[in-house]
């Protein structure tokens, strides 16, 4: 039920309109308590938080080495159909960008190739 | 220090990035040796995935333990899937990424695997280095058809006389080898292998010992003894001990049947052994389990059948056309008080084409193979025995049936007419001259012309209890004075007139030599 409840508010959601996603929550909100189901509201509310950060994941994402590659990682992950609104700075990778959306991964970065290059040196 | 330097920098300045985009994916969760991950929603089932520990570590971190662990795509569900860890499951971690590697489980192979000891993902585990093995190919593949296969008529022998002469074995057939546990199923596997020995180079066997949730230290023991018997020159270890995750132990026997493939596709005769299928069954029922498929009978998943047919299926004998190789298997299956009616030794015997079935009871006896004639049969029969056995084995499965249902009748009378005593005599002999110790397999031409002397009256005269010295005083007097007859069993496969008239001539002046100093 628990997962029911959730893809329903979810899909309210995915609508993008605030009116539709607060009928969603407030016809909800009735129907739990016509069924005497309110108990069920804490976990309906932890699976939402689970989803939200699973998508938070899933969202468009570019990260450098450095602040001064950020300009070219960013246009050349958008010639590979992921745009990220700006780019954050991880210094492991050591040099290059990766950048990941909706489970797609482009490494270029330095550590990739470097931990590559490792185990086929070391095998 | 130069030539390492060197070789780093060649591999900087092949580093070309990946071109693309690469689907990945990430662990939800983890326990049990299972891993479920969000994303990968092409994923194939029976894809290879890599767990990345360096993806979201500092690098000097990451390599501190580079080594990397796989997983198997085993259940595709709506919202993600699971995967089998195929190494330290401690080592994944909840958010780790996980890698498509493009391809469906598979293991390096190649001539060089010869005398090494590998585990199922095909890795040296015997301290010698690298295998070499170059080709990949996956490790689950559809068996031969009908086209492509030819009758199995080649005998394998095994050394053993009384598998030789009465459970025959063909190159291309699966024989199970069913028992209690220490019932001498390995050992007959064991010899089997070390017999390949005698066999010429040109015809050989390669053959594949795939141990499946053993003891470390017996397999350890079983590959010190090839090694000193000479026959890790023709043998690979598959192993896959009980300390393994139970998905190796899965796939440990599919390994042996990829390798054994190799050879009988470069038309070489090859035989895998597969000790033991239950410990696979075993193993398969956890994962099974664990990724919450139904339980059926002794909680088995539904498709534990299609594992071990699938398995099977692929021990065959390619048709000329396909180069003639043949892949023969031996699967071992440990029952339990002897209940061969379970649901697993039940599975295994319809699947395979005869059965070796070992007894506690004559274990106990002292019987060595403890082989139960009445139920052990191989459904190839004569097709798969040489011309020679075939002519001196003649009638022994019936006289020994017929000597057992009168020994059992002889505990309750003792007054025996001369024809039953005479019958009695004559299969305690026979029994004792089947009777053979662990380690020693026979070249076919002396068990051919050992049983002949003993199908023919050469050994009436002494007592059952004498058998087994006499016995190996006419090995000694055959090699040593008869050695130009057991070339010709062996060249032609037959005992044709002029070498059975040689024969009994040696075997009359064994007879003489014996009643002289007796």
């Amino acid at each position: 039920m628990i997962d029911t409840y959730t893809r329903l508010l979810e899909a309210a959601a995915e609508t993008g309109s605030a009116e539709v996603a607060q009928v969603a929550v407030t016809k909800l909100m009735m129907h739990l308590q016509s069924s005497g189901r309110v108990n069920m509201l804490p976990q309906i509310v932890r699976e939402l938080r689970k989803v939200a950060a699973y998508r938070h994941t899933l969202r468009p994402r570019v990260e450098v080495a450095s602040q001064k590659e950020a300009p070219e990682a960013l246009s050349a992950a958008a010639e590979f159909g992921i745009h990220a609104p700006e780019a954050t700075i991880n210094p492991s990778l050591i040099r290059g960008w990766r950048a990941q959306e909706n489970g797609r991964l482009i490494d270029h970065s330095a550590k990739h190739a470097l931990a590559h290059i490792y185990q086929k040196v070391t095998v | 220090m130069q030539s390492i330097i060197e070789r780093i920098e060649k591999e900087i300045n092949a580093w070309v990035p990946e071109k693309g985009t690469e689907e990945v994916g990430t662990v939800r969760s983890t326990g049990d040796g299972i891993a479920e991950i969000s994303g990968l929603s092409k994923v194939a089932m029976s894809e290879m995935v890599l767990f990345d520990p360096t993806f979201d570590r500092p690098l000097a971190e990451a390599l501190k333990d580079p080594s990397p662990i796989y997983g198997l795509i085993l259940n595709l569900e709506e919202d993600g899937v699971r995967a089998v860890i195929l190494g330290e499951a401690s080592k994944i971690y909840e958010g780790m990424l996980v890698r498509r590697l493009g391809r469906l489980l598979s293991i390096p192979i190649g001539d060089s695997l010869i005398g090494r000891v590998i585990n199922p993902l095909g890795e040296p585990v015997d301290g010698k280095g690298v295998t070499g093995a170059k080709e990949i190919r996956s490790i689950e593949r559809e068996a031969y058809g009908v086209i492509d296969r030819a009758p199995v008529q080649v005998p394998l022998h095994t050394g053993i006389k009384a598998v030789d002469a009465m459970i025959p074995i063909g190159r291309g057939q699966r024989e199970l080898i069913i028992g209690d546990r220490g019932t001498g199923k390995t050992s007959i596997a064991i010899d089997t292998i070390l017999n390949q020995k005698n066999e010429p180079e040109a015809t050989r066997p390669i053959c594949i010992y795939v141990a499946i949730g053993q003891k470390e230290s017996k397999t350890a023991k079983i590959v010190a003894e090839f090694s000193a018997r000479g026959a890790m020159e023709y043998t690979i270890v598959v192993t896959a001990p009980a300390s393994a995750p139970a998905a190796i132990q899965f796939l440990a026997p599919f390994a042996g049947a990829t390798i054994g493939e190799y050879f009988m596709e470069q038309g070489k005769d090859a035989l895998v052994v597969y000790d033991d299928l239950s410990k696979q069954a075993v193993a398969y029922r956890q994962m099974s389990l664990l990724l919450r498929r139904p339980p059926g009978r002794e909680a088995y998943p539904g498709d534990i059948f299609y594992l071990h047919s699938r398995l099977l299926e692929r021990a065959a004998k390619l048709s000329k056309e396909k180069g003639g190789g043949s892949l023969t298997a031996l699967p071992i299956i440990e029952t339990q008080e002897g209940d061969v009616s379970a649901y697993i030794p039940t599975n295994v015997i319809s699947i395979t084409d005869g059965q070796i079935y070992l007894e506690t009871d004559l274990f106990n006896k002292g019987q060595r193979p403890a082989i139960n004639v009445g139920i052990s049969v191989s459904r190839v029969g004569s097709a798969a025995q040489t011309k020679a056995m075939k002519k001196v084995s003649g009638k022994i499965k019936l006289e020994l049936a017929q000597f057992r249902e009168l020994e059992a009748f002889m505990q309750f009378s003792s007054d025996l007419d001369a024809a039953t005593k005479k019958s009695i005599d004559s299969g305690r002999r026979m029994t004792e001259i089947l009777n053979q110790d662990r380690g020693v397999p026979l070249p076919f031409e002396m068990e051919a012309a050992i049983i002949f002397a003993a199908t023919n009256g050469y050994l009436d005269r002494v007592a059952a209890e004498d058998i087994r010295a006499v016995e190996t005083k006419l090995q000694e007097y055959l090699s040593r004075e008869a050695g130009g007859i057991l070339v010709a069993i062996r060249e032609s496969k037959e005992i044709r007139e002029e070498t059975e008239k040689a024969l009994r001539e040696k075997l009359e002046a064994f007879v003489e030599r014996q009643l002289k100093t007796t």
